[in-house]
């Protein structure tokens, strides 16, 4: 009696939930429509951006209000060592994925190496509060499922702004869906899965303060590091689309190719940039 | 009397003389990529060493001909707005190369503020295709994982400077250009540089 009383208000909670979602879908995709014609902007890996800086903005709202002023206030109730020790709790837990997404990626001395790790700290760490792995130089992988696919080939698809979950591609989505499964935090109770919350949020705090104090344009901002970390992480730093500065310059070395200039002849892009100073 | 004049001629030509030579010499010596970036490291650390007694203003003094004499601001400014710079007046054009160069000068007086006991660490370097230079570094910071740095210097006149910096993968002229390039885009070159200036004044009260 009294359970299926829980279940009918979960299931009230969740419907809840639900309609304030579609609410929100529904009104941030109405604003969308009617700005669609006023920006004919579109960035190949971002096509949805006018819908996309909706939900930004909706998550950032959300942020300010609720997320941040529970996460400061976890930080200031928590002393120091307390913080270190549920970051390095949940993120011995998270090694069980790295693992997983180690094997999965065919890199077995990787795998064995996190293994241990998280042998190490769960056995003598006090369950992983304590990162005994770094002290004795067995640095953490960071894998997931979201690389595991890329290194799959599976290509990355559009950028994507998820509500609440913040930055994405359509190849992230299965990813999220993996990683949250992998995850043993899933699967235990609302406290501990609210503490694993705020422990998240907390250390996003230093990158969160970061793009609001360099970022001329957040949105643009938060998009562009999100895709090149990502990119450097499923190609383990080996990008070389990042490294190949010449690239950047690609753009100019098809203009002056347009006006029949250097490019025709072998000349460097670089030196058709270098004119403009001097002519000025 | 005319001894003595002969004499001082003779000095000043010796002067002109050395000088010259000295001026020759130095352009014999032209500067590496990589001295370009492990000199403008070392003067970011001493100024990070300094930091808190030097506070903002004092970074930013220090800081201003080490940034403008190893990197290429110009051509940074340039590249970062793209196929918009032809869109540009020459008027606006300058405005934007003045801006930016306050505004690079500014980010790394507010970014390096302080020191504990990080260092640059030198790992390779390479040419690329095109004839520029790719000088591959770490930051190593007590306790944290290094910050890989990676910068890209292309020749200006006869030195080398820095026009791109890679940190952990992540290009900042990519970043820049994605901004700079979507606010004009959006919101038009005036808005651009109230955002700069907005930031340079926020960097300026911390």
């Amino acid at each position: 009696m009294n359970k299926s009383c829980t279940c009918n208000r979960n299931a009230k909670i969740q419907q809840t939930f639900l309609s304030v979602l579609i609410v929100a879908v529904v009104f941030l995709s109405g604003c969308a429509t009617t700005e669609v014609a006023e920006h004919h902007i579109a960035n190949k890996a971002d096509p949805y951006e006018n819908f996309n800086r909706k939900i930004y903005v909706f998550n950032d709202t959300v942020d300010n209000y609720v997320a941040e002023p529970i996460s400061d206030t976890y930080k200031w109730i928590t002393p120091q060592f307390m913080q270190t020790g549920v970051f390095n709790f949940f993120n011995n837990l998270k090694t069980i994925n790295v693992v997983i997404n180690d094997v999965l990626q065919a890199k077995f001395k990787q795998s064995a190496e996190d293994a241990g790790r998280f042998a190490l700290n769960t056995a003598f760490g006090l369950g992983g509060f304590l990162d005994v792995g770094k002290s004795v130089g067995l640095e953490q992988n960071d894998e997931d499922f979201e690389q595991t696919l890329a290194v799959w080939g599976v290509p990355q698809g559009s950028y994507l702004v998820l509500p609440l979950l913040g930055p994405s591609t359509w190849r992230g989505i299965p990813g999220v869906v993996f990683d949250t499964a992998a995850n043993p935090v899933s699967y235990v109770g609302m406290p501990v899965q609210l503490i694993y919350m705020l422990n998240a949020r907390a250390n996003a705090e230093g990158a969160l303060k970061f793009i609001d104090e360099a970022a001329l344009d957040p949105y643009v901002f938060t998009r562009e590091s999100f895709l090149q970390w990502r990119n450097n992480l499923a190609t383990d730093g080996k990008s070389e689309a990042a490294l190949d500065f010449d690239d950047e310059l690609g753009w100019d070395e098809a203009d002056s190719a347009a006006k029949g200039s250097d490019a025709a002849t072998g000349n460097k892009a670089g030196q058709t940039l270098d004119l403009y100073p001097e002519t000025r | 009397m005319m001894v003595l004049k002969n004499i001082r001629l003779a000095l000043v030509l010796i002067f002109c003389l050395f000088t010259a030579g000295k001026a020759f010499a130095q352009e014999g010596n032209e500067a590496t990529a990589r001295q370009v970036v492990e000199n403008f490291q070392a003067e970011l650390i001493a100024v990070m060493k300094n930091g808190k007694q030097l506070g903002y203003a004092g970074r930013y003094d220090k800081l201003y001909k080490p940034v403008s004499n190893s990197h290429d601001l110009t051509k940074i400014a340039r590249i970062v707005v793209g196929k918009e710079w032809e869109k540009l007046s020459e008027a606006q054009q300058q405005k934007l190369v003045e801006v930016f160069n306050r505004f690079s000068v500014a980010s790394y007086a507010h970014n390096f503020k302080d020191y504990s006991g990080e260092s640059f660490v030198f790992d390779s370097e390479e040419e690329t295709a095109r004839g520029g230079f790719v000088v591959h570094s770490r930051l190593l910071i007590p306790d944290d994982k290094p910050v890989k740095f990676d910068y890209m210097l292309k020749e200006k006149g006869n030195s080398w400077r820095i026009i791109n910096i890679i940190a952990n993968g992540v290009s900042d002229l990519a970043l820049k250009r994605s901004e700079y390039t979507s606010i004009l885009q959006r919101e038009g070159f005036d808005a651009l540089i109230a955002k700069i200036n907005e930031k340079i004044d926020t960097y300026s009260k911390q």
